[in-house]
């Protein structure tokens, strides 16, 4: 028994010893991420300005509109989009809330809205941006000749948001007590007046650093009483930016948010079909750079900017058909929406596509109104082409190869540049 | 008996036989008090036989029946008695009739109290049919009139106490008194029984002036038939009275009220000794004293002429404080001392106390224990992981006795079996949770180490490693991990686990006896162990069968079975969630390193080559720590195997460290064996480093204050707690979609949600929504928690998928209210119970109260058939007609008789032990 009860206890150790202890239970798989079917629009109404949203979708189904202010709705609307995808909210009908947010619920993932401001002699327009991000870029504005230029942050959200504001401008980087740790308090607006805070600053840079919560951040210009928006983005390595024909200054403004020096290249679409490296460069730490579009080609153009690190490329037409800000596209896709396109406030309009395949593409113009109209138009590869637009809530822009869309509007000496939103999924 | 006539003083009276002497003898007359069930014509034989001269006549008081013998007077009442002696008596000798006085007895009473010129003298009172046991040499009493004898229980005389000395009183049984100053005290007091009697008269005689002396040259035999003895409620009552009688006002005032708080606190510390006697008698003893305070303010009347002295001449034979509380507070700490004094080392003198190597072990042990619960008698217990406060008593037994159960959002499965241990403890305390939850943790320490130290006692061990082997139960290898995840009931499963494997082992004295109390205990035992943690159940007849393998004897596999039958606590709670045994999915995947099974076959190896007996419990230690030790490392059970387990592994170890450290000799198999057991002890006590006997510090319910601070009018709902780390979740969590989780109750988490039963319809809807959340597409996350009544929630630990998606959502405001964690408050949440209308419904008890009415309340928990009136599902909810203004649930008939069957179960067990005791 002595040594029976040896052997059984050193084979039991030995057992324990050796057996691996199982593994820690682990909770369930986590679930697909997806974005909520919502977007965050920049709302302006009174002081002789309105706002019209317009929502388009691939569905027939529910949307909604919230305005909010002070931590507070201040005003919300139901409207579907119908049978033809497309539904337009007059902010009139809503409130007259001024300077302010407004947040989007659309049916689906596959919908885009867009916010178009219309005064007495301008007009802007941007299509509403998604879910923000942490970190986003603007770049194109000045404040020079006492040059209107505000920061309008949105935080359509429950919980309160803190930003840091980098600002460089053609004196380097702005000090202000203005531009740290600026508070958006939850479901509110915060505007920064940049010409109160530095004026006469040519060239200007903003990086939105968000340390608590989300906030969209759009820019609004103005230029001898006409307006232009256009929203901060994250900065990307890869862009595409088709440019409509035109003269006047059109300029393609590239910003890096970043704090090391970034080598650049631009590939030109132009009427002779793709070159690329058409220019290179190295933009210093949150450099900045300009170029003369209008000095290479006034027809309808494209550029791709490829980059090392982070870059925002803006393009910036001011002209007899008014001033218009947009920011190029990350992305290239084979469906497009373009929010208030043909909206009847906005005056003449007309899409700008840019083919970036290797192949050419089949591209519709589908009209989304009561009765929506489809041109289909062939699109050579790395072509570009401008087409007019006729009266509709917005288009959807499909094709058989990847491209980018973009649309601008005129009215009198006003103008438009707003980028389109492009379907990723569905 | 010959020698001690020889011996015994020789009365004065009865060495003057002088005829001039004898002439000049004072007279005495025997007033022989009738006693029941006492012979009178033996007693009138005795007093006869007295040398004494002149010969005393005899006065018979109170014979109701039959006719005294011839010569003899007889009388009614003491009083009349008295009263009727001439003035030619000297002295009265007041005799029971059931006292056989020695022939010089009365001599010797009446030469010493003239010797000492006292007024009033008692005999040395001998209990009749004993070898000389000493049942009153006089005595002193306390201030409340308590008597205190000096005496030792069968105390043999052998004449340390003869002297003539002054007493406080003298029994009544047999006293000699002043002819004169008995009729001026109007006698004895009829109404009160013979101790409080002769207290009584004792008192009055010298507040009168008169000495009052204790003979013991005069000794006398009493039957005890007048139940003298007994400290019965007429004789607790009799003492107020004649406390009552004698003293002053003034002394009076504040006495009455001392007396009180005295009665009080013996009563408390009675129900201690489980002695609930005590407090019944001095209900009953006010009681009669109220009901005859007028006599006793006649009495008072009827003394004060006679009275010469203040109360000082009372104090000054009187011991200081209460006796009864001296007593009883002796019997306290004897209890706890004998818990650790197996060997009667302190009984036997402090100066050999320290020769016990038990007491050595016992006393490092209990320091260690008092410096390892520091925090506790700061603090109190901590709340945290699976350590929560008591739940309101009723409402735990309520809930063990088939309620509803309330842990995540609610359901019919009965709760943990220690619910209804806790609760029937918080009631014992009157209520008081907090303190009852406090004092069980502090004394689950002591258990485990007395505990252990009486198992290996009774296994025949006594060396100093019994009690410092409670320490490694108690921060072993596996409750060390336990406690250290937060698990309270693994300290208490610990400290059961001694007690109830003790239970099973017979000692070898009392083998064959005490059957009735060996099977109390092995049933009562088996109870706690199984409600603390019901696989352990099994350990004690896996012990007695290891035991009996191992070649060791007094284990009994009868009373194995029999502790086996506690486990009937757990058997509604494991019949409601077999999972909790089953699914491995629930554990909380603690794990043991390796080193400890290497440590405790290298600590076993020495111990095969030692003798017999340290090798037996060597074996059973490693058997079982190993057993525990692998059955942990298998991916088979769930949490209730783990517990388990992990509980036995320390057992064994501890087990294996009382051997190794029974003997410590030079030999070098003994050497080595205390080494290693002596590094197992030091590895184990650094985890009650921390003053918490190893549970983690922090107060969840504090953190989550804000949610019962910040509730509404329909009082606060629940708190959704999501973690990526499982140990940040408070008791039991479900697996959601990258994290886990859970609800608790707004309220402060009890220890009964420590416990999730098995998901119902309610949880999958809750889940889903989780999955909703977490998958980033809901702009309201608020309006999808709500109908769970979910107010708060709480995000610890690392950030994860739901801080990202809960910065981009609509409805959950997130609040600083913590630091350590990321707070969201819920606006859109319903109320617990929702009437529909603005009467608030409240929980109430297990279930919820509110305004009554004609519709329907709406309850956020799931849907059963159990709730009433007129339940009916909504949705995964549950509703309830409004027109009680009460909701209420009764689980299933089988939960409620099986939860009956341990209050049976406990019940006979305790009857058992009383009569087992009883016959013994």
């Amino acid at each position: 028994m002595k040594y029976l009860s040896l052997v059984i206890v050193l084979a039991l150790g030995v057992a324990a010893f050796l057996i691996p202890a199982p593994d820690a239970p682990e909770p369930g798989p986590p679930v697909g991420v997806e974005d909520p079917p919502v977007s965050i629009c920049a709302i302006e109404e009174g002081s002789g300005r309105t706002t019209e949203v317009v929502i388009l979708s691939t569905v027939d189904g529910p949307t909604r509109l919230t305005l909010f202010a002070s931590g507070q709705p201040a005003g919300t609307i139901g409207q579907p989009t119908g049978a033809s995808g497309s539904a337009i909210i007059p902010i009139v009908n809503v409130a007259a809330v001024g300077t302010v947010g407004g947040l989007i619920e659309m049916p689906v993932s596959s919908s885009a809205a867009g916010a178009i401001v219309v005064g007495a002699e301008s007009m802007s327009a941007e299509s509403c941006a998604a879910v923000p991000t942490q970190r986003s870029f603007i770049t194109g504005a000045s404040t020079i000749g006492g040059q209107p230029f505000e920061l309008h942050l949105m935080n359509p959200y429950a919980g309160e948001a803190v930003v840091e504001l980098v600002v460089q401008s053609e004196a380097g980087i702005e000090s202000n007590d203005r531009f740290e740790s600026v508070v958006v308090p939850a479901r509110s607006s915060t505007v920064v007046d940049f010409a109160e805070l530095i004026p006469g600053r040519e060239t200007l840079s903003i990086a939105i650093e968000t340390v608590k919560g989300r906030v969209l951040g759009v820019g609004r210009q103005g230029i001898d009483g006409e307006s232009a928006v256009w929203k901060a983005v994250e900065g990307s390595q890869d862009w595409y930016l088709p440019i409509p024909k035109g003269g006047g200054s059109k300029r393609l403004l590239i910003g890096t948010p970043s704090n090391v020096a970034v080598e650049y290249q631009i590939d030109f679409y132009g009427p002779e079909g793709l070159e690329e490296a058409y220019q290179a460069g190295t933009l210093g730490p949150r450099g900045q750079i300009s170029f003369d579009l209008a000095a290479i080609t006034e027809e309808v153009a494209g550029v791709r900017i490829i980059s090392t690190g982070p870059v925002v490329p803006t393009l910036w037409i001011n002209s007899e058909a008014g001033l218009a800000i947009t920011t190029a596209s990350a992305v290239e896709a084979t469906r497009w929406f373009l929010p208030g396109a043909g909206a009847s406030v906005g005056g003449q309009a007309s899409a700008v596509i840019l083919s970036v395949g290797i192949d050419g593409a089949t591209v519709s113009v589908r009209s989304l109104r009561e009765q929506s109209l489809v041109r289909t138009i062939d699109l050579p590869a790395d072509g570009v082409v401008e087409i007019g637009l006729e009266t509709a809530d917005g288009y959807l822009i499909e094709s058989s190869g990847p491209i980018v869309a973009m649309w601008i509007a005129r009215r009198d000496n006003a103008g438009i540049a707003a980028m389109g939103v492009p379907i990723l999924d569905g | 008996m010959a020698s001690r006539m020889t011996d015994a003083p020789t009365p004065r009276a009865a060495e003057s036989p002088s005829t001039e002497a004898q002439s000049a003898a004072p007279v005495v007359r025997v007033l022989l008090t009738t006693v029941d069930g006492a012979d009178l014509t033996t007693a009138l034989a005795t007093v006869s036989r007295q040398v004494y001269d002149p010969t005393p006549d005899v006065v018979v008081v109170g014979l109701e029946s039959g006719e005294p013998p011839e010569g003899v007077t007889r009388v009614d009442s003491l009083e009349e008695a008295i009263a009727g002696s001439e003035a030619d008596i000297d002295y009265l000798w007041i005799l029971h009739s059931d006292a056989r006085p020695r022939p010089d007895a009365l001599g010797a009473l009446v030469s010493e109290v003239e010797l000492a010129s006292a007024a009033l003298g008692g005999s040395k009172l001998l209990v009749a049919g004993t070898r000389e046991e000493l049942e009153s040499v006089g005595g002193s009493t306390d201030v409340f009139g308590e008597p205190h004898s000096g005496l030792d229980e069968g105390e043999i005389d052998l004449q340390q106490y003869d002297v003539v000395r002054e007493v406080a009183f003298v029994r009544s049984a047999s006293m000699l008194v002043r002819r004169d100053l008995s009729q001026g005290l109007k006698g004895l007091d009829e109404l009160l029984p013979p101790i409080a009697a002769g207290l009584d008269f004792s008192q009055r005689a010298r507040l009168a002036g008169g000495r009052v002396i204790s003979v013991p040259s005069s000794e006398v035999y009493h039957q005890g038939r007048c139940n003298e003895g007994d400290r019965g409620w007429r004789e607790q009552a009799g003492r107020l009275r004649a406390m009552t009688t004698a003293y002053s006002l003034l002394t009076l005032l504040w006495l009455i009220p001392y007396d009180f708080i005295v009665s009080v606190l013996d009563s408390v510390l009675s129900l201690l000794l489980f002695r609930w006697r005590p407090a019944v008698h001095y209900v009953l003893s006010w009681g009669w004293n109220i009901y005859h305070l007028p006599s006793t303010i006649g009495l008072r009347r009827r003394f004060k002429p006679v009275r010469v002295l203040g109360d000082e001449e009372l104090f000054r034979f009187q011991a200081r404080g209460s006796v009864r509380l001296r007593e009883v507070g002796s019997e306290l700490s004897g209890r706890i001392l004998s818990a650790f004094d197996e060997d009667q080392a302190i009984t036997r003198g402090t100066r050999r106390v320290w020769g016990s190597a038990g007491i050595w072990g016992a006393a490092i042990a209990v320091l260690i224990l008092a410096f390892a619960m520091r925090s506790f008698f700061f603090i109190g217990v901590p709340n945290v992981g699976a350590s929560f406060p008591f739940e309101v008593a009723s409402t735990s037994l309520d809930r063990w006795f088939a309620g509803w159960n309330d842990s995540g959002l609610g359901a019919p499965a009965p709760v943990h079996p220690s619910i209804g241990v806790t609760g029937l403890w918080s009631w014992l305390w009157f209520g008081a949770e907090g303190a009852a939850r406090t004092l069980l943790t502090i004394a689950f320490g002591f258990l485990a180490i007395v505990g252990m130290g009486r198992l290996a006692g009774r296994l025949g061990y006594r060396g100093p490693g019994r009690y410092l082997s409670g320490l490694v139960l108690l921060a072993g290898p596996g409750t060390a991990i336990l406690a250290g995840s937060g698990s309270w009931l693994a300290l208490a499963a610990a400290a059961s686990l001694p007690w109830a494997v003790r239970a099973v082992f017979v000692h070898p004295h009392d083998v064959g006896r005490g059957r009735l109390s060996h099977i109390g205990w092995a049933a009562l035992l088996g109870i706690p162990l199984a409600a603390f943690s019901p696989l352990l159940a099994v350990v004690p007849l896996l012990s007695v069968i290891a035991w009996k393998v191992l070649g060791g004897k007094s284990s009994n596999l009868g009373l194995a079975l029999i502790a086996l039958l506690g486990a009937v606590v757990a058997a509604p709670f494991l019949l409601g969630d077999p999972a909790w045994i089953l699914d491995s999915g629930r554990r909380l995947g603690l794990s043991v390193v390796e080193l400890w099974p290497v440590l405790l076959a290298i600590a076993f190896v020495p111990m095969v080559f030692i003798d017999s007996a340290t090798r037996r419990l060597g074996a059973l230690g490693v058997l079982l720590g190993l057993v525990g030790l692998l059955a942990v490392r298998l991916p088979y059970g769930g949490p209730g195997v783990e517990e388990a387990a992990l509980v036995l592994a320390s057992f064994g170890t501890a087990l294996i460290v009382a051997a190794g450290l029974d003997v410590v000799t030079s030999d070098p198999r003994r050497l080595m064996g205390a080494v290693v057991s002596v590094t197992i002890l030091f590895l184990s006590i650094g985890a009650l480093g921390n003053g918490r006997l190893g549970l983690p510090g922090g107060d969840l319910n504090e953190r989550l204050g804000f949610a019962s601070t910040l509730a509404g009018d329909a009082g606060p709902g629940r708190v959704l707690i999501a973690s990526t780390q499982r140990g940040d979740i408070p008791g039991e969590a479900r697996p959601g979609p990258g994290f886990w989780y859970r609800v608790v109750d707004g309220q402060g988490m009890t220890s009964d949600e420590v416990w999730l039963p098995a998901p119902l319809a309610g949880d999958d809807h809750l889940d889903r929504a989780l999955q909703s959340i977490s998958g980033g597409g809901e702009l309201r996350p608020g309006e999808l928690l709500g109908p769970f009544a979910v107010d708060w929630l709480v995000l610890l630990g690392p950030k994860f998928r739901l801080d990202e998606v809960l910065i981009a959502q609509l409805d959950l405001a997130p609040v600083p209210f913590d630091p350590d964690s990321r707070v969201f408050a819920n606006p859109v949440s319903v109320p617990l119970a929702d009437s529909g209308t603005e009467s608030i419904w409240l929980r109430s008890g297990t279930g919820f109260a509110g305004e009554s009415g004609s519709g329907r309340v709406s309850l956020a928990v799931n849907e059963d058939d159990g709730w009433s009136p007129e339940p009916g599902p909504h949705d995964w909810h549950a509703t309830v007609s409004a027109v009680d203004g009460v909701a209420s649930f009764r689980g299933a008939g089988l939960n409620v008789v099986l939860a009956a069957s341990t209050a049976v179960l406990m019940l006979s067990s305790l009857g058992l032990l009383f009569i087992g005791r009883r016959r013994r």
